[in-house]
C-alpha cells in the first residue's frame, strides 16, 4: 500500500515538475492590442504564452504602464506593435528593438491621416503634427497583413517551428479571407448610407467597405451628456444618417435617448480589446450582421 | 653553504649599500618588464574593443573617426546616418542593428542614445537601480558615477551644444535610474539613454501643452498655434504623455550603428552592400581599423625597446663598476682573508655569493611588481585608454 502511495506521489511530483519546467521554458509573447494577441495566440498555437499587458477596462491606446508593466514587456520574447500610431505608451517607453515587431510596417503608404496640426516652439519654424487613424485591423486585408507579419516575426526569432506557423497562418488567412468576403457581401447595402460612429475609430472599415461613417467623440460605454446628443442631433441632420455606432454596449437610456432622435444603435466593438467568447473573426461577423441590420431597417424607415 | 652564510652577513652589515644596490637593480629589471606588460595589455585592450564590435555602420567618411565616436565615445563627430539604414539592416534580416546617438554631453561625459539591445550586447550588468524605462531617464556608467558623485535618484542635465545655439538643442534634466558596474571600458565614462531622449534633446521631439481640443481631432480640422508654445525641459510624469516625434522615425538621425551579424555569411553579404564608393554610407569593421591605429602607434613601441635596452645596458654597467669598486675596496680585507688561510677559489665563491643574493633579491622583487602588474594591467589600462576617451 504505501510503496504504492509513494510511487504515485513520486510520479505526481515529477510530473508537476515537468510541468513547471515546460511552463518555464515556454517564450512569451507581448502583444499591444486584442487582434494582435488573437493572432499571434492562433500561430503559436502551444508554443509560446501570448501576454495581453492592459488592464481590464483600460483603452490600449490610452494606457499608461507602470515600470513593472515596462519590466514585463522589455523582458518578453517578443513583443507584437500595431503601428500607426497606436499605443501612444510605446513612443515614450524604453524597449529592446531585436525583440520588437512592428506589424504594420509593410503597409504604412495605406495608412490614413486624420488631422495636421501645425505650431512652432520660441522662436523655431513652424512645424506639423500629422495624426493616423490606428484601428487598421478593421479592414481584414490589413487584418491579413498584420497576421503575416506576426508570423515573420515568430518564424525570424524561431519561437515555433516554422512549418507549423506556416501550417497555421494558411488557416488564418484563409478565416480572414472569408470574414472579408462575408463583410463586403452584407454591407454592400451600406454603401453610400451616412452613418455616425461614437468615436472615431471605423476609418478602415469605412475605406474597405465604402462606408460614410461620421465621428463624434463619446466617452465608450457611457451615458452622452445633453451637449453630447445636441451635437449628434446637429451632425445626423447635417450627414442625414439614421444609424449610430457605439463602440461598447451602452445603458438602456443612452440607447432611448438616441432612437428619441431617430437613430438606429448598433454596437460594433472595434476589438482593440478582448471582445469575449465570440473572439476576433466571431465578433467582427457579429457586428457586421447587425450594422447590415440597422442600415436595411434605416433605409426602410 | 659557508660562503652563503658570509655573504649574507656582509650584505646584512652594509645594509645601506647593500638596499641601494637591489633598489637599482630591482628598478632596471622591472621597468622594462612593467612597460612591456602595460603596452601588451593596452594593444590587447584597444583592439579588444574592435574586435567586441563586428561592423559598424556610419556615414562615409574617416573611419577612425567613426570607430572612436562609436566604440570610445570620443569627440569626433562623424555625419550622422538615418534610421532609415538601421531598419534597412533589420529588414535584410541579415543582423541587429543598434543604433548610437553620441552627439551631446553632460557635465563632460558623453551621453549615449541607444537601444536596449546595447546593454545586452555589451554585457554591461547594474550596480545600482533599474535599467531604461521611460523616456527622458538615464543610466550612468561606473566612473561618471564616482567622479560627479551622483547616483541612483540624482539628475543629470545635458549641455548645450554651443553657447551661440540657443534656439537649438533645449537643455533636457534627465533622472538617473541605474548605474552600471565597472566594465574597464569606455561605457564606464558614458551616460546612457534612451536614443529617443537623445532625439528630444536634439529637439525632434519634445513636449508641449495641448494646442488642439478633442473636438478639434474628431472634426479633422487643420489647427495652428501661435509661436508661444511652451516645451518642457523636464519629462515628468505629468508631461510625458505629451511628448511626440515629428516626421517618420526613418529620417531620424543616429551617430553610428554597430551591426551584430547572425553569421559571416551575413557579414560578407552586408560588407557587400556598402562597397558602392558613390553611396552615402559605409559599413567597415572596427576590427581592422584599431588594428591599424595600434600597428600605427605601436611602431614607436620598438624604438621605446631600443631605448629601454640601452638604458637597461648603462645601468647593468653601473651596477657591475660599483660592484668592481666595492671589490677594489676590499682588497685589504681580502688580503686578510688570504693570509688567514683562505684560498682563491673561496675567495671567488665568497664574492660570487653576495652577487647573486643581490641579484636575486632584486630579480625577486622585479619579478613580484611584473606580477602585481599584470594582474591589475586590464583594469589600469580600460582606465586609462576610459580617462583617454
Amino acid at each position: 500500500m504505501f510503496p504504492r502511495l509513494i510511487r504515485t506521489a513520486a510520479v505526481a511530483a515529477c510530473l508537476t515538475l515537468a510541468g513547471v519546467a515546460t511552463a518555464q521554458d515556454r517564450a512569451t509573447v507581448v502583444a499591444v492590442n486584442y487582434p494582435l494577441q488573437s493572432f499571434a495566440s492562433h500561430l503559436l498555437g502551444p508554443e509560446a504564452e501570448v501576454v495581453y499587458p492592459v488592464p481590464d477596462g483600460v483603452d490600449p491606446s490610452f494606457w499608461r504602464p507602470a515600470i513593472a508593466d515596462i519590466s514585463l514587456v522589455q523582458s518578453a520574447d517578443l513583443i507584437l506593435l500595431s503601428g500607426a500610431g497606436f499605443a501612444g505608451w510605446v513612443e515614450r517607453v524604453t524597449l529592446p528593438r531585436a525583440r520588437v515587431a512592428d506589424t504594420s510596417r509593410a503597409y504604412q503608404d495605406r495608412f490614413i491621416t486624420t488631422q495636421t496640426i501645425t505650431h512652432s516652439h520660441g522662436a523655431g519654424g513652424a512645424h506639423s503634427h500629422e495624426g493616423l487613424a490606428s484601428y487598421t485591423w478593421l479592414d481584414p486585408s490589413l487584418a491579413i497583413a498584420q497576421a503575416e507579419a506576426v508570423a515573420a516575426a515568430i518564424t525570424a526569432r524561431d519561437l515555433a517551428p516554422a512549418e507549423d506557423v506556416a501550417a497555421r497562418l494558411d488557416t488564418l488567412r484563409a478565416d480572414l479571407q472569408a470574414l472579408d468576403a462575408e463583410a463586403r457581401a452584407a454591407l454592400t447595402a451600406a454603401q453610400g448610407v451616412p452613418l455616425i460612429a461614437t468615436h472615431p475609430r471605423y476609418q478602415y472599415l469605412a475605406r474597405a467597405y465604402g462606408l460614410q461613417i461620421g465621428a463624434l467623440e463619446w466617452d465608450a460605454g457611457a451615458m452622452p451628456t445633453g451637449a453630447e446628443l445636441d451635437a449628434l442631433w446637429k451632425l445626423a441632420g447635417e450627414t442625414g444618417a439614421k444609424v449610430l455606432l457605439w463602440e461598447a454596449e451602452p445603458p438602456a437610456e443612452a440607447i432611448e435617448a438616441v432612437t428619441a432622435l431617430g437613430l438606429h444603435s448598433v454596437t460594433f466593438p472595434p476589438l482593440a480589446v478582448p471582445p469575449g467568447e465570440a473572439g476576433f473573426a466571431g465578433s467582427f461577423r457579429q457586428s457586421v450582421a447587425a450594422l447590415a441590420a440597422a442600415v436595411e431597417k434605416a433605409t426602410a424607415d | 653553504m659557508n660562503a652563503v652564510y658570509l655573504a649574507y652577513a656582509y650584505l646584512r652589515y652594509h645594509w645601506a649599500r647593500s638596499l641601494v644596490l637591489v633598489s637599482v637593480a630591482a628598478l632596471i629589471l622591472f621597468v622594462p618588464l612593467a612597460t612591456q606588460i602595460l603596452l601588451s595589455t593596452s594593444q590587447r585592450a584597444l583592439i579588444a574593443r574592435g574586435e567586441a564590435t563586428p561592423l559598424l555602420l556610419g556615414s562615409r567618411g574617416s573611419q577612425l573617426d567613426l570607430t572612436m565616436a562609436a566604440l570610445y565615445f570620443s569627440d569626433e563627430r562623424p555625419d550622422p546616418v538615418t534610421m532609415h539604414e538601421v531598419e534597412t539592416i533589420w529588414d535584410s534580416g541579415l543582423g541587429l542593428p543598434i543604433p548610437l546617438h553620441t552627439a551631446f554631453a553632460s557635465s563632460g561625459f558623453r551621453i549615449v542614445g541607444t537601444t536596449l539591445d546595447y546593454f545586452d550586447f555589451r554585457g554591461l550588468p547594474l550596480a545600482q537601480g533599474r535599467g531604461l524605462a521611460v523616456l527622458g531617464e538615464a543610466v550612468i556608467g561606473a566612473e561618471v558615477a564616482q567622479a560627479l558623485g551622483k547616483g541612483v535618484g540624482d539628475t543629470l542635465v545635458s549641455s548645450p551644444e554651443n553657447l551661440f545655439d540657443l534656439d537649438g538643442v533645449y537643455p533636457l534634466e534627465m533622472p538617473i535610474v541605474g548605474v552600471l558596474a565597472p566594465a574597464n571600458s569606455p561605457d564606464d565614462a558614458a551616460i546612457f539613454v534612451d536614443i529617443k531622449t537623445a532625439w528630444v534633446i536634439q529637439g525632434i521631439g519634445h513636449g508641449h501643452e495641448d494646442v488642439v481640443t478633442a473636438a478639434d481631432i474628431a472634426s479633422g480640422s487643420a489647427a495652428l498655434a501661435n509661436a508661444a508654445v511652451v516645451q518642457y525641459q523636464r519629462i515628468t510624469p505629468e508631461n510625458i504623455d505629451s511628448f511626440h516625434f515629428h516626421g517618420s522615425q526613418d529620417g531620424f538621425p543616429a551617430s553610428a550603428v554597430i551591426v551584430v551579424p547572425n553569421d559571416t555569411r551575413a557579414a560578407t553579404i552586408l560588407k557587400g552592400r556598402y562597397l558602392d564608393p558613390d553611396g552615402t554610407s559605409q559599413l567597415i569593421d572596427p576590427a581592422e581599423v584599431m588594428r591599424g591605429l595600434v600597428d600605427r602607434i605601436f611602431r614607436i613601441k620598438t624604438l621605446l625597446d631600443l631605448v629601454t635596452a640601452i638604458i637597461a645596458l648603462a645601468a647593468l654597467a653601473a651596477i657591475g663598476l660599483a660592484l668592481f669598486l666595492s671589490y677594489r675596496l676590499r682588497a685589504s680585507e681580502i688580503a686578510t682573508a688570504v693570509k688567514l688561510g683562505a684560498r682563491r677559489g673561496m675567495v671567488l665563491r665568497l664574492l660570487a655569493a653576495e652577487t647573486v643574493t643581490l641579484l636575486s633579491l632584486a630579480g625577486g622583487i622585479a619579478v613580484l611588481g611584473a606580477a602585481v602588474i599584470s594582474t591589475n594591467a586590464e583594469a589600469w589600462v580600460g582606465w586609462l585608454l576610459a580617462l583617454g576617451a
